[in-house]
């Protein structure tokens, strides 16, 4: 889009330029016909001038010759050839006016022969005069048909003036038109340029507005995507924060649940009475320090190993008197505790203990998966009797 | 301005993670080992909650919250022990010494909870 409207831009200001150069070349072009016009019209004033100054001079001669014939005095004879050497000057500079002038040049050509006639007739008075021939001189003045020459004279003057003036009129009327052609060239150029620039005003205006637009989407959408990543951090940090508490929270239930644990061992540890825990098959799983001093074995002898290969309930023991099935597991299957019964511990070495028994079955979720053990050292009573007790 | 709260346990670890949990809710955490940094600390800037274990290593945890009541017998004292006591003990025993018992099963939010009820602050 930028560069379309700079190529249109660029464009405009060529067409412009063209414009103002193709006007400056037309008035330029006009002014110098303006000025050819000036001097045309200077030029036929000037013939004008020079033939109206050939008939004054002929006509001032004519004078002064009149007066040199009736006075004789030199001053008037010097009058009358300065007039007809004013004649003689004012022809050449009207011929060398006319010169690229045919038809003009021609009757110049024309008056300029007319002019010698009577200044050769002026030289002949002036001559018979100087002599003292006066019969001469009464003789050419009364053959001289002076009116009708000077007359022909002025005629042709006249016509030449005439034609000199038609010719200025229509070299008027060319130098008006050539101005009014370079008005209009201007002043169309003006408005032409002025048009032009208008379009390129209106073409960058549209561009800076689109750009303005563009802007302002980019920046709609810059704000839109902070306002995205703002809201995505802010959901990130929560996350974070969730998940540091949740963790916290992990550490903490782990550290409170080993920490029970701990306690929990510790209090069964601390338990002067033998506490045994069994599986469902009545094999051990953990015992206390307790059994281990009284046994004489360490954990890793007793664990996996059946209760009966250092417990033996009163009852199993006497034989005689045995339940069909043993009572522990009989517990065990019934999920009912088993209290206070004799029984006799056996240690490494063989030495019997007799002890109170009792058996707690460990339910995990109603479900017997095996029990407890606690054996209470006691001096054997001799008429002790097995003791069931329904677990409620 | 954060609310100041003073733990006194004798495990490292429950001071550890008491002190970012409740850092991270907003308060300003003091935590101590034994009565006598507890009661040190609390002559040095007085808190606003004390959370006390019950067993501590050289002295009970009861014994040591009578003497911060006695320096501070306004602020609110939370017991927070692995020992636990059944609710009759709790109500005839821990109620007239503590001002809220908690197990250490509890959850960290619980805790969060027992504490802005007992500290509120605004930054939580």
């Amino acid at each position: 889009m930028q560069d379309r409207t700079i190529r249109r831009v660029v464009v405009f200001f060529f067409v412009i330029a063209a414009v103002l150069v193709g006007v400056a070349v037309q008035a330029v072009r006009n002014i110098g016909q303006s000025i050819a016009s000036g001097d045309w019209v200077n030029h036929t004033h000037s013939v004008i001038l020079e033939t109206e100054a050939v008939r004054s001079a002929l006509l001032v001669g004519e004078g002064a010759l009149h007066t040199y014939v009736l006075t004789g005095d030199a001053r008037d004879l010097g009058a009358c050839r300065e007039a007809l050497s004013n004649v003689s000057e004012n022809l050449d500079i009207a011929k060398a006016l006319t010169r690229y002038e045919p038809a003009q040049n021609g009757q110049m050509i024309q008056i300029e022969s007319l002019a010698n006639q009577r200044a050769d007739f002026f030289q002949g008075v002036m001559a018979a005069r100087q002599a003292g021939n006066m019969e001469t001189v009464r003789a050419m003045l009364s053959a001289d048909a002076g009116g009708t020459a000077i007359r022909d004279i002025q005629r042709k003057i006249d016509n030449l003036k005439n034609d000199e003036l038609a010719l200025l009129t229509e070299r008027d009327t060319a130098s008006y038109l050539h101005a009014q052609t370079t008005r209009w060239t201007v002043w169309t150029g003006v408005v032409l340029d002025g048009l032009l620039l208008a379009g390129a005003v209106w073409l960058i205006r549209d561009d800076l507005a689109a750009r303005r637009r563009a802007n302002a989407a980019l920046q709609q959408a810059n704000d839109q995507l902070e306002a995205k990543v703002r809201a995505r951090t802010g959901e990130l940090g929560s996350a974070n924060a969730r998940l540091s508490t949740e963790n916290l929270e992990r550490q903490w239930a782990n550290q409170a649940l080993e920490h029970q644990l701990r306690y929990n061992h510790l209090i069964v540890d601390s338990i002067n009475d033998l506490v045994l825990v069994l599986t469902k098959a009545r094999n051990i799983s953990r015992v206390n320090p307790a059994v281990v001093r009284l046994t004489g074995r360490e954990p890793a002898e007793l664990v996996n190993q059946p209760l009966s290969l250092i417990v033996r309930l009163a009852a199993a023991r006497q034989g005689a008197e045995a339940p069909l099935r043993d009572p522990i597991a009989q517990a065990l299957s019934d999920g009912r505790d088993l209290r206070d019964q004799a029984a006799v511990v056996e240690d490494k070495r063989g030495r019997q203990t007799p002890v109170r028994f009792s058996l707690f079955p460990l339910r995990d979720q109603d479900k017997v998966v095996g029990g407890v053990v606690t054996l209470q050292i006691t001096p054997p009573k001799a008429d002790a009797t097995p003791e069931n007790e329904p677990s409620g | 301005m954060k609310r100041h709260i003073l733990i006194v346990d004798d495990e490292a670890n429950i001071r550890d993670l008491l002190s970012r949990f409740l850092g991270g809710a907003g308060y300003w955490v003091t935590a101590v080992a034994s009565p006598a940094e507890a009661l040190e600390a609390a002559r040095r800037e007085p808190p606003d909650l004390i959370i006390s274990d019950l067993q501590l290593e050289d002295a009970d945890g009861l014994e040591m919250i009578a003497k911060l009541k006695e320096a501070l017998p306004d602020k609110p004292v939370i017991l927070l022990t692995g020992v636990l006591f059944d609710q009759k003990a709790v109500n005839e025993v821990l109620k007239a010494k503590v001002t809220c018992y908690l197990e250490k099963t509890s959850t960290l939010a619980q805790i969060l909870e027992a504490v802005q009820r007992l500290a509120p602050t605004s930054n939580v």
